[in-house]
């Protein structure tokens, strides 16, 4: 499937431990995106996938473990350093600034960029994906419809011009004929050569949409393989794919 | 269903109340300045004066607490200590008194700025680095604490340095009319206090709306992870806005001292005012607390020097902290503010 990829790894996780409080969120992950690759992480509810991208994003720190982006250790890095180091990441649940406009979420996404003159052909880009966006482009990001305001979330992470883009449940929320737009932004975005790790509710079309896909189940790694393989995968196919 | 008939009734019974209030005051000010018109203006224009001052106070306390959720009980006292420092330099550093030239006024008026606003600054940065910061993560309640004990720390500073007697400066910007037109007059000490707040308002608007680190301000207010997440360093973002709060206060005891006595305690009064009106206006919020500060300016003015049926100074606490207390109960999110989950 991958053929023809080159297999240096930008991102490796090695046996990541993080923790909320006493909470033990994750338990050991590993795994490892590599360069031009869509990797999928999908999995039940609590299964610790979005913790996975704030540790990797170094919003919550492993405790044990490490993380490595293009040969850097960045375990314990801070947020900021990591972001300019090119990580970008949609989160969960949108996180827009709701008081500020559609532009200026845009020009956040930016903020840690030092290139100030593709600035506006990257938001003309923006636009192009989502012309929606555009007509909504002075409106305060908090009074926008979810998926506006997803759109505009992903957007937001594109600002970031990324050398590795994380989503995380970029299909929330919205309706069937935006969820394929979204899957097919994302190939795109993919195919200019940016790698992307996806977090997905929605694991059929991640896994379509992807090259190698990981299954989390209570914070561990359950499964990995090629997504074509994990999409015929007996145990996948009945706990995510609503298949029998 | 039926509580929400009854909540609907109680909201408009406290609705007509607030609108007899509200009528009841505005009669009385229509009465007064018919009664003596000139008289009138001229404490109105006072109580601009005095509330633009206010004002750059009160944007100390909403930018910090905007940023950290944190209402920062050392404000006031930073202000009183920068007023009694700006004394220092005014008497004893740079010898300004009525005597000055202009030149030498305007000079001298600009460098005590520059080093008051540059070191109160620092200043309130360190507070924050020193105070506020190991407890970012506590519960709120901890940092709030904090804030009282830095308060009374800031205090006994200026009580060590300065004593418990009032410092003053000579009159170098004298109080002689800018104008007089039909008995309204304006006087040139209160036009050098605008002089100084008008523009630094404008600075800040420009500064939040247009800058890129003020825009990072106003995103890490709304959300400090997905600030984070954009690049933006949280930290050094939350000390600016400490460092902008303290340059305000400075320049806030500033232009207080050309026309007021300060001693240490000043700021106590000063800052609950000044919270009240951030509150007022609604806190976290930019043009409220200007809002706030100028009605709270106008009726502290009003009521101190109208003469038909004003209740006089001895009232002003009374009725600025009896107003703190029915925004909180009535409209916790203060007149500009938004409805929050917290009603903050
Ligand atoms: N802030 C927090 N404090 C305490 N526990 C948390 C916190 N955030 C997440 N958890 C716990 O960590 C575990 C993993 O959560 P996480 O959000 O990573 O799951 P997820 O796989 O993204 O789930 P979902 O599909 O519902 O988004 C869950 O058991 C969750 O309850
Ligand atoms: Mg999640």
């Amino acid at each position: 499937m991958n053929a023809g990829l080159p297999t240096e790894n930008i991102l490796e996780l090695d046996d990541v431990h993080v923790f909320y409080g006493a909470i033990h969120a994750l338990k050991g992950v590993s795994l490892t995106v590599r360069e031009g690759e869509i990797v999928t992480l999908i999995g039940a509810n609590g299964a610790g996938k979005s913790t996975t991208l704030r540790a990797i994003n170094g919003l919550n720190h492993a405790r044990r473990g490490s993380i490595r982006f293009q040969g850097n250790d960045i375990t314990t890095a801070t947020p900021h350093t990591i972001v300019k180091g090119g990580i970008a990441q949609s989160p969960e649940g949108r996180r827009l600034f709701p008081r500020m406009t559609v532009i200026e979420n845009l020009e956040m996404g930016a903020f840690q960029r030092t290139d100030r003159e593709n600035f506006q052909a990257d938001m003309d880009r923006v636009f192009e994906l989502f012309p929606r966006l555009y007509e909504r482009r002075t409106q305060n990001a908090g009074t926008m419809s979810g998926g506006e305001q997803q759109m505009c979330a992903i957007g937001r992470a594109l600002m970031a011009r990324p050398k590795l883009l994380l989503l995380d449940e970029p299909s929330m929320g919205l309706a069937p004929i935006f969820v394929e737009k979204i899957f097919e932004i994302v190939r795109e975005i993919n195919a200019q050569g940016t790698p992307v790790l996806l977090v997905e509710q929605n694991a059929l079309m991640a896994l379509d949409a992807a090259h190698r896909g990981y299954v989390m189940e209570t914070g561990r790694i359950a499964l990995e393989g090629e997504a074509a393989e994990l999409k015929t995968n007996e145990a996948v196919q009945k706990a995510y794919l609503g298949l029998e | 269903m039926a509580s929400a008939l009854e909540r609907l009734r109680r909201s408009s019974a406290v609705d007509l109340t607030g609108l007899g209030l509200v009528a009841l005051v505005l009669f009385w000010l229509a009465v007064n300045f018919v009664k003596a018109p000139a008289e009138f203006i001229n404490v109105g224009l006072i109580g601009l004066t005095n509330g633009a001052i206010y004002g750059i106070v009160a944007l100390g306390y909403t930018i910090v607490y905007g940023i950290l959720q944190l209402i920062n009980f050392a404000h006031g006292d930073v202000f009183a200590l920068s007023g009694l420092v700006a004394s220092t330099v005014i008497v004893s550093v740079l010898g300004l008194d009525a005597d000055a030239s202009v030149p030498v006024i305007v000079g001298g008026m600009l460098l005590t700025l520059v080093v008051i606003m540059t070191m109160f600054s620092f200043v309130n940065a360190t507070i924050e680095r020193v105070a506020y910061k190991p407890l970012r993560h506590a519960p709120r309640l901890a940092p709030l604490i904090t804030a009282i004990g830095v308060s009374f720390i800031v205090q006994n500073v200026g009580l060590a340095i300065y004593g418990v007697n009032f410092r003053s400066v000579p009159a170098f910007i004298p109080p002689t009319n800018v104008f007089e037109i039909g008995g309204v007059s304006y006087t040139w000490d209160k036009l050098a206090a605008l002089m100084v707040v008008v523009p630094l308002l404008g600075l800040l608007t420009w500064f939040v709306r247009q800058t890129r680190q003020g825009k990072a301000m106003r995103a890490v207010s709304q959300d400090r992870e997905a600030s984070a997440m954009m690049g933006i360093d949280v930290n050094r973002t939350i000390s600016i806005t400490f460092a902008i709060a303290g340059s305000l206060a400075g320049a806030a005891g500033i232009v207080f001292l050309l026309q007021f006595n300060m001693r240490y305690d000043t700021g106590f009064e000063l800052g609950l005012i000044a919270f009240t009106a951030a509150v007022l206006g609604g806190i976290g919020n930019l043009p409220g607390a200007v809002l706030g500060a100028i009605l709270i300016g106008l009726i502290q003015a009003f009521n101190e020097g109208l003469t038909w049926f004003a209740p006089g100074s001895d009232w002003t606490r009374t009725i600025v902290f009896g107003i703190l207390i029915l925004i909180l109960v009535f409209r916790p999110e203060g007149l500009l503010g938004e409805r929050t989950p917290e009603g903050a």
